[in-house]
């Protein structure tokens, strides 16, 4: 990378700077915290709108949802408002700001050497539990951010922001949720 | 006459306007990632109180945007009847969001 330090590898400076990344660390909590939320403003200060995730890939569901069965899109009012007739579930910012997020992610995690194939679990846990328990717990939130109209973006730190006495309550609620069944599945990550 | 949140159906055409929230995303994931939120068991760690990086950050988050949304409010640059606010749906969003708690706990994300 620099002059000065011996390169661990013997690659093609071009490799290296692709594929061979230093790793780094981490940013201190409160900076990104602050980053976070001068993000936050960001959004909210150009677009009027706060962030959001699950919104997006709730989408790009429904748009499978309207190739596979679109007579249940247009009989179902939650699916029309977003899918009925010419409509494209896809044609929404929240869409955009989903793609932004894993193109930035991505981005971040390249320039910061972190990407890698790797499951990332606890110690006492096989491979294949580990996911299992991840689609099992995908679907809790997915369901659960459904019925609540957001999930910790949307609804926890864009409301959060704003001072949505639902989107606080809603917080607490995931928190207490997450709080209260952490001993019981304890082994799934100490 | 307040300047923000920015008329963006006026000021851009649709592809500019997608572009503004692609870049607003890109921002998010950026500093999701630098914060750690990418790694699992990171996040699953405060909830047994070994490591409160993922409380920390988004609670500071969440206290910066607010202050400098009602800041700009404040002083007359932001006009908060335009953002968006959350609804209160007040039990949906208690139990969702604790189905949404025990999804957290068991998946990690």
């Amino acid at each position: 990378m620099t002059t000065t330090v011996q390169p661990p590898k013997k690659d093609p400076a071009l490799k290296q700077f692709f594929f061979h990344r230093e790793k780094k660390e981490h940013v201190n909590a409160y900076l990104g915290g602050a980053l976070l939320g001068v993000v936050l403003f960001l959004s909210f200060f150009i677009t009027g709108n706060g962030l959001g995730a699950s919104g997006g890939l709730n989408r790009f569901l429904v748009f499978f949802e309207d190739l596979v069965a679109p007579q249940h899109v247009n009989l179902t009012p939650y699916l029309l408002a977003m899918a009925g007739g010419s409509k494209n579930p896809l044609d929404s910012w929240i869409v955009f700001v989903t793609v932004g997020v894993v193109i930035g992610g991505f981005f971040s995690g390249w320039l910061h050497g972190r990407i890698r194939p790797e499951t990332g679990k606890g110690p006492n846990i096989s491979n294949r539990k580990r996911w299992l328990m991840a689609f099992i717990g995908g679907g809790f939130m997915g369901y659960g951010a459904r019925l609540a109209r957001g999930c910790t973006s949307g609804q926890a730190l864009s409301g959060g922001a704003v001072l949505s006495v639902g989107s606080w309550a809603f917080m607490f609620a995931v928190f207490g949720g997450a709080y209260a069944l952490a001993y019981f599945v304890r082994k799934l990550w100490n | 006459m307040t300047p923000f949140p920015l008329p963006l159906a006026e000021i851009f055409l649709p592809i500019g306007i997608n572009l503004v929230f692609l870049m607003v995303g890109f921002a998010f994931g950026y500093v999701l990632e630098i914060s750690g939120f990418a790694n699992s068991p990171l996040l699953a760690a405060q909830f047994y109180f070994k490591n409160l990086t993922v409380l920390k950050v988004m609670f500071t988050g969440i206290i910066v945007a607010m202050v400098l949304i009602f800041a700009a409010s404040a002083v007359g640059l932001l006009d908060y009847n335009l953002i968006y606010v959350n609804p209160t749906y007040l039990w949906p969003g208690i139990i969702g969001g604790f189905i949404m708690g025990i999804g957290f706990i068991v998946g990690g994300y």
